[in-house]
């Protein structure tokens, strides 16, 4: 009991995932600079940054909904730390993985979201409503793929718990190859669920200033980036946990084989966003619904087809 | 200073975010706070991030005399950024006036306005001059201002003018 309490709160949970989105911020940085033949900054970047934004005042806006406006950084931070539990770090299992956790962690990864929603919708700010609304409806649009691709390799598994899907796969490697196509549905959804280029509409810094955080400020400015960065940090985990299903059977050697997967992923979106620009809220809306979302639909049939034929 | 207090002041020492405000330049400077954040340059070395919104940003990097139409402006951003805050006059224009001084829609340098910390001189500065004066500015000024915003909280003494000015831009 102490000991599940000491891995939850310390490692692989809060304090790890706390340091590990620190250090997935830096190298996402460092490479992104890097790729525009930049210096880029130092290692503790983030955590100069953190520090910074503690020190600093907070400033709630007078027309701003006082409680709502400070809850939500807390909030958003602690739905994130609390789905990174379910997704396997050491070894094989989660620190706490039952049937059906890959739902709860999905729908955990959609509370930041709308925290940064509500977050622009209560700061009554031209510019943080525009941002909140792009936020609510890309929303919308890349949900639907990221849960079919999510649930796809759940689906040809046979099992809602990701640590089962991730022991099913380690089982059968050849059988992660099917869920290619998911995987890079996957990986786009999480580009644009996190709000970077090219799906950063919500946030355009260059047309409405910085989207739902422009009023934020101070320490409530450095929660709602620290749980952005963990969701990353989470999201990454759950790719690297349901479609990179590589194992060793040795708890620390798959720990750093976790580490690996977690960072060539992270590289993988940071190569995207440094390669393209920008794209328009309906531009975005049309990939989502019209190619997206069929593929993945198409993927989670023949997942359904291929579980009947292969008779799991 | 405690543990805690260093590391804030280590923090706003490494990370100066910046905002960029264009109070009547000719363009000139302004292009040179540009070339400054380039790949050539490389402000994120230093830390140095661009903003988009004041309430985030640390450094106020003002280009050009102010004038008249550009005042209030200035005044209501240097409100709405969160304490400690420093303002930075690139620019013989921002910070005397320059030649524009005496003009009939100009009301003078930056510090006619706001109180400014550091002075970049220069007719248009070059991107190495901001990069240095950015960077000794926070290393001279912020122990004293991690000091300045602790005795804030004790006395309050800007809360009312901060109050004044929190909702400012929400009115539009």
């Amino acid at each position: 009991m102490l000991l599940d309490i000491l891995k939850i709160l310390l490692f692989p949970g809060f304090a790890f995932l706390a340091a590990y989105a620190f250090l997935l911020e830096y190298v996402d940085r460092k490479a992104y600079a890097r790729m525009q033949n930049r210096v880029g900054p130092p290692w503790y970047q983030p955590l100069a940054d953190f520090f910074k934004l503690l020190g600093k005042k907070v400033i709630i806006p007078r027309n701003a909904g006082k409680r709502t406006f400070a809850a939500l950084p807390v909030v958003s931070l602690a739905a994130v730390a609390t789905a990174y539990v379910s997704v396997p770090v050491w070894g094989r299992a989660a620190i706490v993985g039952y049937e059906g956790d890959l739902v709860v962690v999905l729908y955990l990864l959609s509370i930041p979201t709308i925290c940064l929603f509500l977050a622009g919708f209560s700061s009554h700010d031209v510019y943080t409503i525009m941002g909140a609304f792009r936020t609510l409806t890309q929303m919308f649009a890349y949900e639907v793929p990221l849960f079919i691709a999510f649930l796809s390799p759940a689906v040809l598994a046979g099992t809602w718990s990701i640590t089962g899907i991730l022991a099913f796969y380690a089982d059968r490697p050849l059988l992660a190859l099917v869920n290619l196509p998911a995987f890079f549905i996957a990986l786009l959804s999480a580009q644009s669920k996190l709000e970077r280029a090219p799906f950063d509409a919500p946030e355009a810094e260059t047309e409405i200033v910085g989207g739902a955080l422009v009023e934020y400020s101070g320490r409530y400015l450095a929660f709602m980036h620290a749980s952005a960065m963990c969701e990353l940090a989470v999201v990454t985990s759950a790719i690297a946990a349901l479609f990179l299903p590589v194992l060793t059977g040795f708890a620390a050697a798959d720990f750093a084989l976790y580490l690996i997967k977690t960072l060539a992923l992270l590289l993988l979106l940071t190569l995207l966003r440094a390669s393209v620009a920008r794209i328009r809220m309906d531009q975005m809306l049309n990939f989502c619904w019209m190619v997206m979302t069929p593929m993945a639909i198409i993927q989670i049939v023949v997942n359904l087809f291929l579980r009947g034929g292969l008779g799991l | 200073m405690g543990l805690v207090d260093k590391a804030i002041a280590w923090g706003g020492r490494n990370s100066p975010w910046i905002i960029h405000f264009n109070a009547g330049a000719c363009n000139g400077c302004d292009i040179e706070v540009v070339d400054a954040l380039t790949p050539r340059f490389d402000l994120e070395r230093l830390g140095i991030l661009q903003q988009g919104s004041p309430r985030h940003a640390d450094v106020l990097v003002v280009t050009g005399a102010v004038t008249l139409q550009t005042r209030e402006r200035l005044k209501e951003i240097y409100d709405q950024m969160s304490t400690p805050k420093f303002v930075v006059a690139v620019g013989t224009c921002a910070c005397s006036g320059g030649i524009f001084d005496g003009c009939y829609c100009v009301t003078g340098g930056v510090d006619a306005v706001i109180p400014v910390d550091a002075y970049i001189p220069g007719c248009a500065v070059r991107p190495e001059a901001i990069i240095h004066a950015v960077d000794a500015l926070l290393k001279a000024k912020l122990p004293k201002a991690a000091g300045r915003l602790k005795k804030d909280k004790k006395a309050k003494p800007d809360r009312k003018e901060d109050a004044a000015h929190d909702g400012a831009g929400n009115d539009q």
